[in-house]
């Protein structure tokens, strides 16, 4: 057997045998991406439960009650009917309800006869709770959604009024505005993508995160070989130092492969996650653990113990981590957050996972990503073959 | 005396370590920084607009999306590239206002405005709904000047200066809202949000992770030479014991005080708060040895400790609020220590709670540090055991 292969073979089963390799390369990930399938199982998508309360029991109000129970809203509300505003409250109050719509007596007879009198509506009210902004957002839309179409004829006739029009013609005016419709419609289309779920990003956020962790391990190693003459003796042999260099990169490369791979295969047969082209995902874990590699040579390079180069190699790890978004939904981000990112291989990689799960299209969708993961990868092998050159100089 | 020479010792050992330095504050600084901006997003519905018209009606449309407070509006150059923020959930949906708009409207024609969004995912359509009122609102400005100027002769540009001003005025019909509850069961927004949780999370992790020195000072032979000297086991265990106190609570300190003067954090009554750092430092300590205790290696103790400490740190509610998940998964989390500390600091940053509203958080955090540091100084005895 090829002495690369030796050494590689050697080192894994050195890291294997103190199980804190298949912690970090299997378990970890593994029980993350377990824990986010459970923990936002039918909890990662918006769902709220309206109430409405009817106190006014006239035509407008059973619009109002229709057009809540619209199909297209389906998927968003589920609507509630509720006798009173205080039981409306105390739902809200206590979390069986997102919020509540009161339609106040009298709606119907003002809304539609204010038109033409100009006189004051009575509004629908909104009974939001602070545990559910966004439900309570939702919920004013619908119900402005609701009265657009009302005030946009109330308007009508009250801007024409105020133009000129004789307040005589005040009937027929809005006679002639209970006509017309909102002249900009709203028109819902698709793109045919598919929704980014918790597990999907984080199963391979994650499982890049602790594969950056053998950047520590093997340049420790590298050290603690070192100390212990073990690199001497190496060199003593008739094997080459490049040698012993590919059979270390050899060895954090099967491990990282074997790690991410792992990860993609038992999220998409437990969890259902789907990672588009299988080729473009194998592509994108080669690359980025190809970058793992020169990163641990540039922290060997950059170390001269193996405390120095534990301590490098953290502040690598947790560094690229935290701006390449591994701990955070990235999209959710601000821009320059986004836009700093993408200096890390781990930001590019994450990217192309995100495209390829929620359904992107063309070569671009991979290229870009593996095209910016080689450049920082050239970078990083530059310098630390330079640091290296140095070092041996030295 | 003796156990102040202990805890003296290790402690100038991590004083001299600028890693360790790194990990005790500028790591979790940062990650305060980062989740806190994250997390900054008041509740709104983030939207991409795709202005195709250029006009001073799609102008004033996407004028009026950006003002309304619950969408967080960004504008896209392209409607290929607001597709891919849309995909990417950048936004929840994309408002493409076509070319021709302003002429259109101008000309009495209805205009389709596309608002994308997958319509299985509910997120997609929460958001145009959302959208779909404001722009609803911005129609019925649109009608009324249309109609005004057909009724009057005059322009419709001035009818619709007309509309604008008439729209707030008590002819239409207002949706008012009315919040029927202040007590917030989740951390205010921002840094409010980052800095309690992330003190939770750091303080643990750093705390197992540290079991890395003990397996150091035990493989060095450390111990065994101690007890060589006239050193008794128990004063090891204590010396080892405020040690482990000393860096939780000085790591809580120091995030305490960058949460406070930095990022302008209110952590609430300084009773309770200093009652909960305190607790919850024991709990850190006890952690801490029996992770020293328990592994092995230290590259055992520096590996599974972040590891076991992320897990529970989602588990209990640090990484996201324990409301937003299910029922079940809300009552396994608090078997992690750490939502009960994210509860209590919820209690007491988002309903200014006092030491009496979280006694039976703390009561229990109490718990779990009785427990660990029990275990964790059993087993060091024994591994201090002649």
């Amino acid at each position: 057997m090829s002495p690369v292969f030796v050494i590689a073979a050697k080192d894994l089963k050195q890291r294997f045998r103190d199980r804190s390799a298949i912690v970090l390369g299997f378990v970890a990930p593994l029980g993350i991406a377990a824990l986010m399938s459970f923990a936002f199982r039918g909890a990662d998508r918006f769902h709220i439960t309206v109430g409405v309360v009817d106190r006014d029991h006239g035509p407008l109000a059973t619009a109002f009650a229709s057009f809540m129970q619209n199909p297209a809203l389906h998927g968003v509300v589920t609507v509630r009917t509720v006798p009173d505003e205080a039981t409306a409250r105390r739902l809200v109050r206590n979390g069986s309800l997102s919020s509540a719509i009161v339609v106040p007596p009298g709606f119907s007879a003002a809304a539609s006869g204010g038109a033409a009198t100009g006189a004051a509506a009575t509004g629908l009210a909104v009974l939001t709770s602070v545990n559910s902004e966004l439900g309570g957002e939702v919920s004013r839309a619908l119900a402005g959604s609701f009265v657009n179409q009302v005030d946009a004829d109330r308007l009508s006739v009250a801007t024409a009024i105020a133009a000129g029009a004789p307040a005589s013609r005040a009937a027929e005016l809005s006679a002639a505005a209970a006509k017309l419709r909102v002249p900009e419609n709203v028109v819902n289309e698709p793109i045919g993508s598919r929704p980014l779920k918790a597990v999907n990003y984080y199963a391979p956020a994650m499982a890049i995160f602790f594969v950056l962790f053998a950047i520590g391990f093997t340049a420790r190693s590298f050290f603690s070989e070192e100390r212990d003459g073990m690199i001497d003796r190496i060199a003593a042999a008739p094997v080459r130092p490049t040698t012993v260099l590919f059979g270390k990169a050899l060895s954090v490369f099967a491990y990282g492969v074997a790690s991410l791979a792992t990860v993609l295969l038992f999220t998409s047969w437990f969890f259902g996650a789907h990672w588009g082209n299988p080729i473009g995902a194998t592509l994108l874990c080669v690359a980025m653990v190809v970058a793992v590699v020169v990163l641990t040579a540039l922290v060997i390079a950059l170390a001269r113990t193996e405390r120095q180069a534990e301590g490098i190699a953290a502040i690598i790890v947790f560094g690229l981590a935290l701006l390449g978004g591994n701990f955070v939904t990235i999209s959710a981000a601000p821009a320059i957050m986004r836009r700093l990112a993408l200096l890390t291989p781990n930001g590019w990689a994450l990217r192309g996972f995100v495209d390829l799960t929620t359904g992107a299209r063309g070569a671009g969708v991979i290229v870009q990503p593996l095209v910016a993961i080689a450049a920082f990868t050239l970078v990083v092998g530059v310098i630390a073959a330079l640091l290296a050159r140095r070092w041996a100089v030295r | 005396m003796t156990v102040l020479a202990i805890a003296g010792a290790r402690a100038r050992r991590i004083v001299r370590d600028r890693f360790a330095l790194f990990f005790l504050l500028v790591l979790p600084v940062l990650v305060i920084v980062i989740v806190g901006a994250i997390a900054s997003n008041p509740g709104t519905f983030r939207v991409g607009i795709v202005d195709l018209d250029h006009s001073a009606l799609s102008a004033s449309l996407a004028h009026d999306l950006a003002d309304a407070h619950a969408l967080d509006v960004r504008t896209y150059p392209s409607v290929a590239a607001g597709k891919t923020a849309l995909r990417r959930s950048e936004i929840a949906t994309l408002v493409q206002i076509p070319a021709g708009t302003d002429a259109a409207l101008r000309a009495g024609r209805p205009v389709d405005i596309v608002a994308y969004g997958e319509h299985t995912n509910s997120d997609q359509q929460a958001a145009v709904a959302a959208v779909t009122s404001v722009i609803g609102a911005h129609g019925a400005r649109v009608q009324a000047a249309a109609f005004s100027a057909a009724a009057s002769g005059r322009s419709f540009a001035t009818q619709l200066a007309l509309a604008d001003r008439l729209v707030s005025g008590a002819s239409t019909v207002t949706v008012s809202s009315q919040s029927v509850d202040s007590a917030s069961k989740v951390l205010p927004k921002g840094f409010d949000y980052s800095a309690p949780t992330m003190l939770v999370l750091f303080v643990f992790i750093n705390s197992l992770a540290g079991g890395a020195a003990m397996i150091w000072t035990r493989q060095l032979g450390m111990y065994d030479r101690m007890v060589a000297a006239p050193v008794t086991p128990a004063q090891i265990v204590f010396g080892e014991t405020a040690v482990y106190l000393m860096i939780a609570l000085t790591q809580s300190l120091l995030i305490v005080l960058v949460g406070a003067t930095v990022f302008g954090v209110h952590w609430g009554d300084p009773l309770a708060a200093t009652t909960l750092v305190f607790t919850w430092a024991l709990v850190g300590t006890g952690a801490g040895m029996l992770a020293g205790t328990l592994f092995k290696t230290p590259e055992q103790s520096t590996s599974i400790a972040p590891t076991i400490g992320i897990l529970l740190g989602m588990l209990g509610g640090c990484m996201w609020p324990l409301e937003i998940v299910g029922p079940t998964m809300r009552t396994f989390g608090h078997l992690a220590p750490h939502a009960w500390a994210v509860d209590a600091w919820t209690s007491l940053l988002a309903r200014n709670g006092t030491l009496a509203d979280i006694r039976g958080d703390l009561l229990v955090l109490a718990g779990f540090a009785a427990a660990l540091l029990v275990v964790a100084t059993r087993r060091l005895r024994h591994v201090l055991a002649p």
